[in-house]
């Protein structure tokens, strides 16, 4: 089970098949506004002004409304307002489904709470947070995930310890991965642990045994752990409306100042260690 | 399952490429042809032992596997691609991904579960597609 969206969850339960996906795609792409339009039916911006912003995509790798907020045409309260709009008016996956004959309307509650309850596991709480990692979405659901994806991952117990300022990496950080978390601000999340922690985890992820593994392995298993770690946290905050995604992970990470959270594990030692860029 | 399906895993991680050759095979009639670490790599093994089914990592580094999907699927219409979402739970590059042709899109951590509807799923589809070729000879 992981993160995921309604559609593949659809595939997964034998409800449509990926061709059914692409037709609703095909749909909500066609009567899903576009941020451009949205933005002139509010009065916001001209056609002319949407045309040069589009231009100017050609030259710089920006999102449409960051570009217009940056040419001047739009403010950071309207592009706020457009995107809440554009959220707010988008055809919904399962709607398009039901208008193509794919799904009964009937059916659609049903499927959505059985949706729903799948993806109850990765509700998070809201837990107590310093002020500066207050706004970073993604750290509740890394902090609370963390622990749960281990046990299913690598049936490994793990207990998350407070949020504690960072000052010195501790000496058996052996194995350093980090992973950006990219968003209006970033977040670098870092595992760190030492060998026996990590070779268990390796062990666990890939059933590979223990004379079979190589330090290389050692550190993808903690790194591709932090990945689905950190990928569904991505995915939580983006079906949550915020904008953010994951850089590539980092295999000798340089911890910079930020907080470290202590976990406490059956077999050796290991933390996280999130800094703010 | 009436037939052996021919699989290719493509992942840049050797610890999921072990974890996904684990889980199939312990589902009867699958055989693992080959195994990728990129996207280039991939569209030459493709080509080399057709396989079936494709089991692709979607962010790797190189070639990535949006871009071998679509070079496999321009190449290999017939050829079934699913797509492992490595954590990067972007919902455009899911999108995307079935745009290009992908018959589904694994999140992780794997359900061993899903891995064995998919195979069902993929055997039916061939079986389908073998039927109505042998309907228009």
């Amino acid at each position: 089970m992981s993160v995921k969206f309604f559609g593949q969850f659809l595939i997964d339960q034998g409800e449509v098949d990926a061709s059914h996906v692409r037709e609703a795609l095909d749909l909500m792409e066609d009567a899903n506004p576009t941020f451009g339009e949205i933005s002139v039916k509010q009065g916001f911006m001209t056609t002319r002004e949407t045309v040069e912003a589009s231009a100017a995509q050609r030259s710089r790798d920006l999102p449409f409304g960051d570009m217009a907020v940056e040419l001047g045409m739009l403010t950071a309260d309207q592009l706020v307002e457009i995107l809440r709009l554009q959220r707010s008016q988008k055809l919904p996956i399962g709607e398009a489904l039901v208008q193509l004959g794919h799904i009964e309307t009937d059916r659609l509650g049903t499927l959505l709470d059985a949706f729903k309850a799948d993806q109850a596991e990765y509700e998070v709480a809201n837990i107590d947070l310093p002020d500066a990692l207050v706004n970073q979405c993604a750290t509740k659901y890394i902090l609370e995930l963390l622990p749960r994806l281990l046990m299913r991952v690598a049936r490994m117990q793990a207990k998350v310890g407070d949020v504690m300022p960072f000052e010195l990496a501790p000496d058996y950080a052996d194995i350093r991965v980090s992973i950006p978390i990219k968003g209006t601000r970033g977040l670098e999340v870092a595992l760190i642990s030492d060998l026996e922690f990590a070779e268990q985890l390796a062990m666990a992820a890939s059933g590979i045994s223990p004379k079979d593994l190589d330090p290389e392995m050692v550190a993808d298993g903690v790194g591709e752990f932090l990945n689905v770690l950190s990928g569904n946290a991505v995915s939580a905050v983006t079906k949550a409306g915020h904008r953010v995604e994951l850089g590539p992970p980092d295999y000798e990470a340089t911890l910079s100042d930020g907080w470290i959270v202590e976990l406490a594990v059956g077999d050796g030692h290991a933390a996280l260690v999130l800094s703010v860029f | 399952m009436s037939r052996k399906l021919n699989v290719l895993l493509v992942d840049d991680s050797r610890t999921v490429l072990a974890q996904l050759e684990r889980i199939l095979n312990e589902i009867d009639d699958v055989s693992i042809v080959g195994m990728a670490r990129n996207g280039a790599s991939a569209i030459r093994m493709a080509t080399e032992s057709r396989p079936d089914l494709v089991l692709m990592d979607i962010v790797m580094p190189g070639l990535d596997g949006l871009s071998a999907l679509r070079t496999i699927k321009s190449m290999y219409p017939e050829m079934e691609v699913a797509m492992v979402s490595s954590a990067r739970g972007d919902a455009q590059k899911v999108e995307e991904a079935f745009r290009l042709g992908a018959c589904q899109v694994l999140g992780k951590p794997f359900d061993a579960e899903i891995f064995g509807a998919l195979i069902a799923n993929t055997c039916v589809v061939l079986d389908q597609r073998a039927a109505d070729e042998g309907g228009q000879r």
